[in-house]
């Protein structure tokens, strides 16, 4: 599927590299602010075998898998319950309108009140914010089933768990993974951010303190680290999304067709 | 199923539970200090907007939002036209935007410190940053769908390149466009708060944490009330600038 090496732009970012590494070098002051990549990728190589990296890195990737795991099981569940009944759906309608539109940082100062400065809060304000769009993607995914399909379903006399399971879920899953993939992104904001709040570990931590005590290449070799994070995250989701909807790629391709 | 049901549903429900939240507050079954009942914080939200004290908090913030969204949707757009439309450009900035678009929009906010200090526009560029990409890519995407066949008609028609973009174009890509714009409306106002967070003296989300720092917690949940409020509003404006913009565009797919 991806077999195009995208030459000109790796042309491109490589050109880039060496006209900031040229710049960088020629204006004496200039080098403290930006430094030139040479040195940010010799930082990298220091502080990944320093172990400091890899200590924040896997701070921030526990709090982000327990988190996302959270919001898709809570988001999953309640998209598809109150996907199924309108009636359901009608109770809690005004409470979600309330409440989606505010930006979810703004649940930061809550949840530290409650549950502290630890993994906690910043486990619930990460989950709070992944469950948006997995939940809303869900219940329009649900809503969407072809009524045809639950309709044979019963006629076959499958019982409401097995439909549920063999029929709804697979049927609303598209839209399923949509919603995951958009929290995906949304995570990893919502992790670094309230590291940056208030933490003494994690990327988002380290980021800011590396600013701070103006250690400014490492700073920029911490935040490629994390842009390569978030690349791989992403590529990661797109391996197991091919795997586990291959079969829906088929179906619709052969429509097409 | 069949039957709407009705509304009053989740109306009985957000009343059933408020009034457990403010049982719940003037009981201290949660925590007298950190759990207040409604009827404080919405006293606490009435003195604040008529004291006018978070006004100011809001322009700035609103001000702040505004213009970072501005100059994304004109970098976003322009550039995505460009790359949709010419192919060389799309397969020169490929690799440098997917990299860049990898990086979580918080982790941008210490490199701006490091330019811009702490100022307005050190959260102007982070809001900018973070809205650029969903815009860009959805613009991209938008003209590189526009069906080659109005293309064709256009150039057989001898359109030139600027009519071509700005009269078949911009028209066909423009719901791709506005779900971008969309997207990244949310995006705003999130990194808005966040910058106000992470480093700044004024604005809405520096209202709110610091609420909570000095402990003056019924004007903390007023502070995100406001926020709510204004996410609302916003959402709105944008719904109804969108079907303005769009009705052209919905007619057509309802008769076809």
């Amino acid at each position: 599927m991806r077999a195009r090496i995208p030459w000109l732009g790796l042309a491109v970012l490589f050109a880039a590299f060496l006209a900031w590494e040229a710049v960088s070098r020629g204006f004496a002051g200039l080098g403290d602010y930006v430094p030139p990549p040479s040195r940010m990728l010799g930082m990298l190589g220091q502080i990944l075998v320093s172990g400091e990296l890899l200590f924040h890195a896997q701070a921030t990737l526990a709090r982000f898998a327990g988190a996302y795991a959270l919001a898709a099981v809570v988001a999953v569940s309640a998209g598809v319950a109150f996907g199924s009944s309108r009636v359901l759906y009608s109770f809690v309608e005004p409470l979600v309108e309330l409440l989606r539109p505010m930006p979810s940082p703004a649940t930061i100062p809550i949840a530290i009140l409650f549950l502290g400065i630890g993994n906690e809060m910043k486990i619930a304000v990460t989950a709070y914010a992944c469950t948006w769009p997995i939940l809303l993607n869900t219940l329009d995914g649900v809503r969407g089933v072809d009524r045809v399909l639950r309709q044979t379903a019963a006629t076959f006399g499958v019982g409401p768990w097995r439909t549920l399971f063999q029929v709804v879920i697979p049927a609303a899953s598209p839209q399923i993974v949509t919603g995951l993939r958009v929290s995906l992104a949304i995570a990893l904001i919502l992790v670094t951010t309230s590291e940056m709040v208030v933490a003494d570990d994690g990327l988002g931590f380290f980021i800011l303190d590396l600013q701070r005590s103006f250690r400014i290449p490492e700073m920029y070799a911490a935040i490629l680290a994390l842009a390569v994070l978030g690349y791989l995250l992403n590529q990661a989701f797109l391996t197991i999304d091919g795997w586990v909807m291959a079969w829906h790629r088929l179906g619709t391709r052969k429509e097409v067709v | 199923m069949n039957a709407r049901p009705s509304r009053w549903n989740g109306v009985a429900l957000l009343v059933a539970l408020t009034l457990l939240w403010e049982a719940a507050g003037r009981a201290g079954w949660v925590h007298r200090l950190f759990f207040p009942p409604v009827s404080r914080i919405l006293q606490s939200f009435v003195t604040l907007v008529a004291s006018g004290e978070v006004l100011p908090h809001v322009g700035v913030s609103l001000w702040r939002a505004g213009l970072g969204y501005l100059l994304a949707a004109l970098a976003g757009i322009g550039l995505g036209i460009a790359m949709g439309y010419w192919r060389q450009a799309y397969e020169a900035a490929e690799v440098v935007i997917e990299l860049g678009r990898a990086l979580p929009p918080p982790a941008i906010i210490p490199v701006a410190i490091v330019f811009l200090g702490i100022g307005d526009m050190m959260k102007v560029f982070v809001i900018f940053f973070a809205c650029a990409f969903p815009i860009l890519v959805n613009t991209t995407d938008g003209v590189r769908a526009v069906d080659p066949v109005l293309l064709r008609t256009a150039r057989t028609f001898g359109l030139g390149e600027a009519a071509i973009i700005r009269k078949v174009m911009v028209p066909a890509a423009a719901p791709y466009i506005m779900t971008g714009l969309r997207v990244a409306l949310a995006i705003a106002l999130i990194l808005t708060v966040i910058s106000e967070m992470v480093g700044a003296t004024s604005g809405i989300g520096y209202f709110i944490l610091d609420s909570q720092r000095s402990f003056r917690i019924p004007q903390m949940y007023a502070g995100m009330l406001v926020l709510a409020l204004l996410g609302y509003l916003l959402n709105r404006a944008f719904l109804l600038a969108d079907t303005r913009l769009l009705a052209w565009y919905r007619r057509g797919a309802e008769s076809a």
